[in-house]
């Protein structure tokens, strides 16, 4: 199993990661989740990410303070601790110093970055290529943007975007069109000679701009995209060496309902061989992961899981062997600043980070209690 | 009255009050802990499934009763603690159980009946749900609290009531 020790690093005192095939991460905001994921991805593709961020014209003079604020976004530099912040990566500390100083060989990337910011990538309907942002923006947020960009120009010339048969299996072209396009297609138009996704009825005339599109639709496509991404349209299961996926907070501006769609998307990637790390504040994706554990446990059928989803029989084998991968859970608590293993999720847990789910369950057990107060000392 | 003189003037629990946790069971006392250990503000326990046992040996009798001081109030309040098994089937037991103390304490209970109160379930063993579970909401709405394995009682109410 990959571990990442982490030390001293921006809000973080301690964090001893070791990744499951899906690894979840939880706590309240600015706790360390994104720091670390970011920094896994430096981990994994310390060589791509200086040569990507060269080749855009980002210059940090060997300067680990200009690399960091490069590389996490401006200001970032504060989250180094001198000689207190120390990184291991699979039991080998890296020396950050070096890997700023150092041009490391060039090698193909192995973790695909898709960012809380995804929202970002998209502007007036189009991706924005790496170069459109700020020299202080973070490199997650603008290797993503210039991901979909090359993605929707070189694979999707003048085409629907969704349902687009080639992409993906019927079955989640069918969910998405339930739960989150309805009765719109994605697709690239022209107006004079720029071009732009919209969301189309299929009527002449009758296209929804980018500005006109609900939050949530705004919030999902570039995360279709980046699905997009990962599964190329041809008999290979992965595209090119991508080992790696890190998702953020998967469930913003989604109902619960495509929320699960999601889940099931992450869980084609697990199928495909991909390891996955999520953050979330969602209790839904530990609903999911909780149900997921103790069917597996239990040696229930994979029908079981396909109906917590309410997922159609075609994708049994989907459920099979997803039920086969091992999952870790972390919540990263504010006040001590470590990230603490949470991954039994155990409601009877005596620890009340586990039983409450880091939090995300919180509320309801307290709105669930004073309910129960007021039941029983009611005069009706 | 307080705990302990309410608990004297209830038919079948006279003798049975005793100080502190003391009524709990020891596999029981770790589903129950007071946030303030330091003072005397538990006012005693009672078992009461046992003191109740001949005279209904056959109801759903509840396990017990904890009075206790809070800081922000100035009545006694009672903590009615169950530790029955958790899982989905037994939430039809646990309904059970409430309605026979809901019961019991219009009859035999009604001087225990004039303090607010929380019914507790804090259950032994493995639980199948989870706290924000609709299964817990459904308890919640018939006045059920499910803590958990372990209910703390804390040091200061949600609710601070001063006469």
């Amino acid at each position: 199993m990959p571990t990442l020790r982490i030390e001293n690093l921006g809000q973080i005192r301690e964090a001893n990661l070791d990744f499951g095939d899906l690894t979840v991460l939880v706590g309240p905001q600015a706790t360390g989740k994104s720091i670390a994921l970011q920094l896994l991805k430096l981990m994994v593709d310390a060589g791509q990410v200086q040569e990507e961020m060269s080749r855009y014209g980002l210059d940090w003079s060997g300067s680990l303070p200009d690399f960091m604020d490069a590389y996490f976004g401006e200001g970032m530099h504060s989250i180094w601790n001198g000689e207190k912040s120390r990184v291991h990566w699979d039991d080998e500390l890296m020396n950050l110093q070096q890997i700023a100083k150092r041009k490391r060989k060039p090698k193909a990337e192995n973790l695909f970055f898709i960012p809380a910011q995804r929202v970002l990538a998209l502007r007036d309907g189009w991706p924005r290529p790496f170069t459109d942002y700020t020299p202080g923006d973070p490199f997650a947020v603008r290797e993503f943007s210039e991901k979909l960009r090359g993605l929707v120009e070189k694979e999707f010339s003048g085409e629907s975007l969704f349902p687009q048969e080639r992409r993906l299996k019927k079955a989640f072209r069918d969910l998405l069109e339930r739960d989150v396009f309805s009765k719109y297609a994605l697709k690239v138009d022209k107006v004079r000679s720029q071009k732009r996704l919209v969301l189309g009825t299929g009527q002449e005339g009758e296209n929804l701009p980018y500005m006109v599109w609900s939050a949530g639709q705004r919030e999902f496509v570039p995360l279709l995209l980046g699905f997009y991404w990962l599964m190329p349209p041809t008999k290979v299961s992965r595209r090119g060496e991508i080992e790696w996926v890190v998702l953020e907070e998967l469930e913003m501006g989604l109902h619960p309902r495509a929320i699960s769609v999601v889940l099931l998307l992450v869980f084609e990637l697990l199928e495909r061989g991909y390891r996955v790390c999520l953050s979330t504040h969602s209790s839904q994706v530990l609903d999911a992961l909780w149900a997921l554990k103790h069917l597996r446990e239990n040696g229930a059928s994979p029908n079981e899981l396909l109906d917590v989803f309410e997922a159609p029989k075609s994708m049994y084998a989907l459920a099979e062997t997803v039920m086969t991968k091992t999952q870790k859970v972390y919540y990263f608590e504010r006040s001590k600043g470590v990230a603490k293993d949470i991954t039994d999720l155990d409601p009877n847990s005596k620890e009340k980070s586990e039983s409450g789910w880091g939090g995300l369950s919180e509320f309801s057990g307290r709105a669930n209690e004073a309910v129960a107060r007021a039941v029983a000392n009611s005069n009706k | 009255m307080g705990f302990k003189e309410a608990v004297e003037a209830t038919p079948n629990l006279q003798g049975k009050w005793i100080a502190g946790l003391g009524a709990l069971r020891r596999e029981d006392k770790p589903h129950v802990k007071p946030e303030d250990t330091t003072t005397t503000r538990l006012r005693g326990s009672v078992y009461i499934d046992r003191a109740l046992q001949a005279q209904d040996p056959h109801g759903n009798r509840w396990d017990f009763a904890i009075g206790y001081q809070h800081t922000n109030r100035s009545d006694e309040f009672i903590y009615w603690v169950e530790t029955h098994t958790g899982s989905d089937s037994q939430i039809s037991v646990m309904l059970r159980k409430l309605d026979w103390l809901k019961a019991w304490l219009k009859g035999d209970g009604k001087e225990l009946a004039k303090f607010d109160k929380l019914y507790v379930w804090a259950p032994s063993g493995a639980t199948s749900f989870t706290k924000g579970a609709t299964q817990v909401k459904i308890l919640a709405t018939k006045g059920l609290h499910y803590s958990g394995s372990v209910f703390k009682i804390p040091k200061k109410h949600a609710i601070a009531k001063r006469n």
